[in-house]
């Protein structure tokens, strides 16, 4: 029983002084006459300041016919503008002390730049011409294509990577959500042309917010983000398709064959909820005490009392259309049968068994501490804000999330694990040596084996 | 441009452990540290791996917080930890709403004063770190590459040329009586720092280090140790395979100047202008220019730290993946000639500049923060502590920036050519064994625009 595994607290521990309140910085927003929402928080820790443009428009916005073109528009996004080459915008970068991020996720694309406060003016102008006047000149779409084609060929040779895009394609299927990344065939198919179309329909003022968190004087600021934006015009994007998910019913395990591997990835999951749901404070906050921290069940069970993993995590995701509840592990191959006989006996104890008071107030306490500790750096406190605005939260959503925290209740959380810890539909996900772990995984459910490139080998 | 002004106190106990306060109270967090002055480079011989596997036997249990009541009691009072295990230091931090500081340095007092582990605890640690290297090293492509490839075919001296991770017969072998020598030799509070960074009073911060941590013996000094290497007289080479991963990769790794020694400075500028990103000379010739390299990253101490945080030997890498295409040799030949570049030209003015900047604003960044964001300090940290263990003055951290910024362009030339030269290298060539199952497909590519 993993309740065991903690030894008592002794009585000599100190006892916590008073807290101290958090005081949030100061939050400016507006809307530039271009129509761009900016947010602005001052942060005076270090003389830099970081700057995040997002785009309410990832990867699922073309999962259908071009899976990864949000991820490689953004890639050749930084590589030329009207005005200035890839390698005048990498030196301008370097003059500025300044880092450059450009990348999609599944539901958003950035432009983000950390850099040094002084040269604030021209950092702001980089980012405004990447986000208007990007040329994707042809010699550097080649040669990013090129590279992009070999990390999907190493991507799939990675356990992780390849545990992740099963699980999502088996939870999501032909939803945009179902595809995390392109095939080789799809990046050779990519086109210059389609990127500067994605760029033109999503990189607009309309369907993006700016953050800015750093040391710099919010007003002056404002003033600067006008003159740099100022004439951007607007275009609106295409509307997003989806297709319902699919029906899950039962166990079903997808083994994803890698010939020689001394280690299991082990992915389980079900389908959850989006971040904007009402129940997601209550489900991350089950999923803390479930699998989520160092001092959850799921760690001092089969790391810390059994030895099987080194790295056991389970993790809410909120999308901002749907969610899944995962758990991961890395296992030796002979303990695969033996990690999922325990990750259900943990799923199914959380959902039937209510957590202790003292369960519920450590957790609290830890999500609650935690969340102040992501507000103490830049690029900390504008992932926070981007949470907010690309999901559309309410205004005070960092601000009342403490407080929130701390009024759930065990019913609560034990609602909240009934409906989206599924034990009984979860899917389960195997990346190894199908000789090694093919039998013991059949324990759990019908097999379907597919080999690295996502091919079906039909049932075992 | 703005000097760094972070206050820093300081105090050393009656038992030696040294107390280094840095107070700032934006945030109700404060961040703890305890770093010992032990790292991988000094594990006994024929215990490879020990170091880390000692530092996970750190959170197994001490004599008043027994297994999981140290994770219990930070996570409970909403703070997070880790530790980690580097050439020179071994650390333990935690970062918690200021409320939990006695109960968070309590702890750290309580493991520092007397460790309580069993068999059952080392051998499921042994498990745990068994796994840690099977998914960081055995089971990914490129895993281990190059922090553990390179060092046997760098170094002579086993301390710098063992495998740091551990062969998994030695972690087989380490006893509890290991644990314990190990403890009693490094782990005294005069082999110690420990930092309180953020929301103290710097009064109350050493109070209540005097009444948890100076109750802690001092122990015997720690021995001496020779982490020297024997002068090197011709270029070092060795191969191995790449299970995974389809592209071709290399390494190269120069020796590198002593930490604060009269080189240093010109060696982190010369780093920056070779290393620094996109515009940094390497990856701008191979894989933008040439498009030899589907990637390049390197620089001093990488991929484990910086410039600041070695004291012993040391290299300057460079990893780079490259086509399938182009030979190992040729890319080993184009490299060369990004490095006779530097040694025949001294840096222009505007690339000097350049690169001085972006040197200075790294270093600010490495101040504010570190493990994606969710340590707070993490960085400041780290500086104050090496400061401290390698120098005995951790407010050096304030003018640290100083010596990088006059660097001369001609400096920076002299150190390339003396520096940069094969009998100073190590190259290793990490070579795919497998046939990927889908044919190079670069005619596809490139006829495709």
């Amino acid at each position: 029983m993993a309740a065991e595994v903690a030894a008592p607290i002794s009585p000599a521990t100190p006892r916590l002084g008073p807290e101290r309140p958090v005081v949030w910085p100061a939050r400016h927003a507006a809307t530039l006459s271009c129509g761009l929402p900016v947010v602005l928080v001052e942060l005076h820790n270090i003389p830099k300041l970081t700057v995040q443009l997002l785009f309410r428009s990832g990867n699922a916005a073309t999962a259908e016919a071009n899976p990864g073109l949000a991820d490689m528009t953004a890639t050749v996004v930084r590589t030329g503008t009207a005005t200035r080459s890839g390698r005048q915008i990498d030196q301008q970068l370097r003059r500025l002390g300044a880092d450059l991020s450009t990348s999609a996720g599944t539901d958003s694309s950035a432009i983000a730049v950390s850099g040094l406060t002084e040269f604030a003016r021209d950092l702001l102008a980089l980012v405004s011409d990447l986000a208007r006047n990007a040329s994707f000149p042809a010699e550097e779409f080649e040669r990013e294509r090129r590279n992009a084609f070999e990390a999907v060929r190493i991507e799939r040779t990675t356990p992780g990577f390849l545990a992740g895009e099963r699980l999502r394609r088996v939870l999501f299927d032909a939803h945009p959500y179902g595809v995390v990344a392109p095939s080789e065939a799809q990046v050779e198919a990519y086109r210059r042309e389609q990127l500067a179309e994605f760029y033109a329909a999503h990189y607009s003022p309309g369907n993006a917010v700016l953050l800015a968190v750093g040391d710099f004087s919010a007003p002056a600021l404002l003033v600067q983000l006008e003159e740099a934006f100022h004439g951007w015009g607007a275009s609106s994007a295409p509307e997003f398709r989806e297709q319902d998910p699919p029906k899950l019913r039962g166990r079903r395990v997808h083994l994803v064959h890698l010939p020689g591997t001394v280690q299991t990835q082990i992915l389980t999951g079900n389908r959850s909820i989006p971040r904007k749901h009402p129940d997601w404070l209550p489900l991350t906050l089950a999923n803390s005490i479930f699998g989520g921290a160092f001092h959850s069940r799921l760690v001092a069970n089969i790391r810390e009392q059994k030895g099987y993993t080194y790295s056991p995590r389970s993790t809410a995701h909120g999308m901002r259309r749907l969610g899944y509840f995962s758990i991961s592990a890395a296992v030796r191959n002979d303990v695969v049968a033996a990690t999922l006989t325990e990750i259900f006996y943990e799923l199914d104890r959380m959902r039937a068994l209510a957590v202790s008071a003292e369960e519920l107030a450590d957790a609290q306490a830890y999500m609650s501490g935690v969340f102040s500790l992501g507000l103490a750096t830049q690029d900390g406190l504008a992932g926070q804000l981007a949470g907010v605005y690309l999901n559309n939260l309410p205004e005070d959503t960092l601000e009342t999330y403490r407080e929130k925290i701390r009024a759930l209740s065990g019913e609560e959380v034990l609602a909240a694990a009934r409906s989206y810890l599924d034990s009984a539909n979860t899917q389960i996900v195997v990346v190894g040596d199908e000789a090694q772990i093919g039998a013991q995984a059949a324990l759990f459910g019908e097999v379907q084996v597919y080999d690295a490139q996502g091919n079906m080998r039909g049932p075992a | 441009m703005q000097k760094l002004q972070i206050p820093v106190e300081t105090q050393t106990l009656a038992n030696g452990l040294r107390v280094v306060i840095s107070p700032e109270h934006t945030a109700p967090v404060v961040t703890v540290g305890v770093y010992y002055n032990i790292g991988f480079r000094l594990e006994p011989r024929g215990r490879s791996g020990f170091a880390h596997l000692f530092e996970h036997m750190m959170f197994q249990g001490s004599e008043n917080a027994g297994k999981m009541v140290h994770i219990k009691l930070v996570n409970s009072s909403g703070g997070v930890l880790n530790g980690s295990t580097r050439y020179d230091v071994t650390n333990y931090f935690e970062a918690v709403p200021s409320n939990a500081l006695e109960r968070v340095m309590w702890l750290e007092a309580d493991r520092m004063r007397a460790l309580r582990v069993d068999e059952e605890n080392l051998r499921n640690q042994r498990d745990v770190v068994k796994e840690e290297v099977r998914m960081n090293v055995f089971n990914q492509p490129y895993g281990g590459f190059p922090w553990l490839d390179l060092p046997p075919i760098a170094n002579r001296n086993w301390a710098n040329a063992h495998n740091f991770y551990g062969d998994f017969s030695d972690l087989d072998a380490a006893t509890l009586d290991d644990v314990q020598n190990f403890f009693k030799t490094y782990y005294s509070p005069n082999n110690a720092v420990l930092l309180l960074l953020g929301d103290v009073e710097p009064e109350e911060g050493f109070s209540l280090a005097r009444r948890h941590f100076e109750p802690i013996p001092a122990g015997p000094p720690v021995p001496a140790a020779d982490v020297s290497e024997p002068p090197q007289t011709e270029e070092r080479r060795g191969e191995v395979e790449e299970k995974f991963g389809t592209l071709p990769a290399m390494a190269i790794g120069y020796h590198a100047p002593a930490r604060r020694s009269p080189d240093w400075h010109a060696a982190a500028i010369l780093d920056q202008a070779l290393h620094g990103g996109r515009a940094g000379r390497i990856y701008r010739s191979l894989a933008l220019e040439k498009e030899i390299a589907v990637d390049t990253e390197g620089g001093i101490h990488y991929p484990l730290g910086d410039v600041f945080d070695y004291n012993g030997p040391i290299q300057m890498v460079t990893r780079i993946l490259h086509k399938p295409e182009h030979s190992s040799e040729g890319t080993l030949q184009a490299f060369d000639r990004v490095i006779a570049e530097v040694q025949e030209h001294a840096l222009g003015a505007d690339e000097l500049e350049q690169v001085k900047i972006k040197f200075r604003s790294d270093f600010y960044s490495s101040i504010e923060g570190g493990m994606g964001g969710y340590m707070p300090r993490f960085g400041l940290m780290h500086h104050l502590a090496c400061f401290t263990l390698f120098d005995n003055d951790p407010t050096l951290l304030n003018s640290a920036l100083d010596g990088f910024l006059e660097v001369t362009p001609e400096q920076v030339q002299s150190l390339a050519q003396r520096m940069l030269v094969p009998q100073n290298r190590a190259v290793v060539f990490r070579r795919p064994v497998a046939k990927s199952a889908t044919a190079p497909a670069e005619a596809a590519i490139e006829g495709a625009a």
